[in-house]
């Protein structure tokens, strides 16, 4: 087993060009042009930053409402739990199942899997690698899905903002809940998957 | 240089095998994809890049779901809604919706288009490899297919409220997210080298 590393090459992140490392990094790919690193720079604190930041508005993300309904009957406020109880209520098991794990399960999956992985390359552990890459690619590709409740929600509200049946309007969770998919999408890509191999090239 | 090819996931280096017109390429260590080859001609991904900017043109036009509410209409397009949550307020929000839902995907076809059209003729677009490296980064921010479920998710909660009439749109942005699939496993990655490469450019 040899790595990039011990033969002096390195992968451009853009294109995946194999490129050999001409004196000082950063080099510039000679395929697209990118400035390769031998790994990418400060991955580490800048994920956990990201991560940290991401948990933290995890907690108003899911406690503030997302979503005020008013109609002649009643004034509601949705958090994002409230709106997958609403929609067990309403029979919709298989959308309030999608929902849940969007918007609840995913997020805090996320957040725990990538201080896990975080936390096993600074300890330097040697065990279960490929486990463990394999939870960041689960976590990179499922990530994105945390969209829906947001999309949903401003279909809801530009579809019935003001009419003569119900308002409904945005609520402030939902500004929590769009900080954080976009501060988790942040930290995996900024996470380098290379870190979790390295422990083990070591030797 | 050719002859070894290291894995962008885990740094192991391979030999690289004959270059083969269509292929799958694994890392045997972590198993990560390291490039795929389809043999695809440049000509369809024009064709299917042409058919997602006559998409996203439909999808934009007509509205995407229509309310029937006490006897009054209410339409809302792929742009409204984002402009609904900008008019309450809710700027970044707003402005994600719009990048994930419309501006990524615009992105992602005017970018193939630009480099693809010029390298069918065996030239080089101007700031090509600009455009790709931007491109690379734009493309996990498209989030057609999300935005789809979520359509779906709010069409099932407004149907316990009242009539509600699927548009043109969402059809079409259906039909969109299928093509850009299908253009993202054909063109962005070591399949548009190969036809850069093929061009001697």
């Amino acid at each position: 087993m040899t790595t990039g590393r011990a033969l002096g090459l390195l992968v451009c992140t853009a294109c995946r060009a194999t490129l050999r490392a001409a004196g000082a990094t950063p080099c510039l790919c000679p395929r697209c042009g990118a400035r390769v690193h031998p790994r990418k720079p400060n991955s580490l604190a800048t994920t956990a930053s990201l991560l940290a930041s991401a948990a933290l508005l995890y907690i108003p993300a899911n406690l503030l409402p997302v979503m005020h309904m008013q109609t002649f009957f009643d004034v509601e406020d949705d958090t994002i739990l409230s709106g997958v109880l609403t929609l067990i209520q309403e029979g919709e098991w298989p959308l309030a199942l999608l929902v849940f794990i969007a918007s609840i399960v995913v997020p805090l999956l996320k957040i725990l899997a990538m201080t896990w992985l975080l936390l096993s390359v600074h300890r330097g552990w040697r065990g279960s690698i490929r486990a463990r890459s394999r939870l960041f690619r689960l976590v990179e590709y499922v990530g994105r899905w945390s969209m829906l409740d947001v999309f949903a929600i401003s279909l809801l509200v530009s579809l019935v903002q003001i009419s003569s049946l119900a308002t409904v309007q945005v609520g402030v969770g939902a500004l929590a809940f769009g900080a954080v998919v976009v501060l988790t999408m942040l930290a995996a890509q900024s996470f380098d998957e290379r870190l979790l191999w390295d422990a083990d090239d070591r030797g | 240089m050719a002859s070894v090819i290291v894995c962008h996931a885990c740094d192991l280096a391979h030999g690289r095998d004959p270059v083969l017109p269509a292929a799958r390429v694994r890392c045997v260590r972590c198993g990560a994809e390291m490039y795929r080859t389809n043999g695809a001609s440049i000509d369809s991904a024009i064709a299917l890049s042409l058919s997602a900017a006559v998409l996203l043109l439909l999808s934009n036009v007509y509205p995407m779901v229509t309310l029937e509410l006490g006897g009054s209409f209410r339409a809302t397009t792929l742009l409204g809604a984002a402009l609904a949550l900008y008019g309450q307020g809710y700027v970044p929000v707003a402005a994600l919706v719009l990048l994930t839902s419309l501006l990524a995907p615009l992105f992602e076809i005017g970018a193939l288009l630009y480099m693809l059209i010029p390298l069918r003729r065996r030239e080089r677009a101007p700031g090509q490899n600009e455009v790709f490296r931007a491109l690379s980064r734009i493309r996990p921010w498209a989030m057609s297919e999300v935005f789809m479920l979520g359509a779906l998710v709010a069409l099932v909660k407004l149907a316990a409220l009242a009539h509600v009439i699927p548009g043109v749109s969402l059809f079409s942005y259906g039909a969109l997210m299928l093509v850009l699939s299908a253009l993202t496993s054909i063109a962005p990655g070591e399949q548009f080298w190969r036809w850069v490469e093929g061009r001697h450019l």
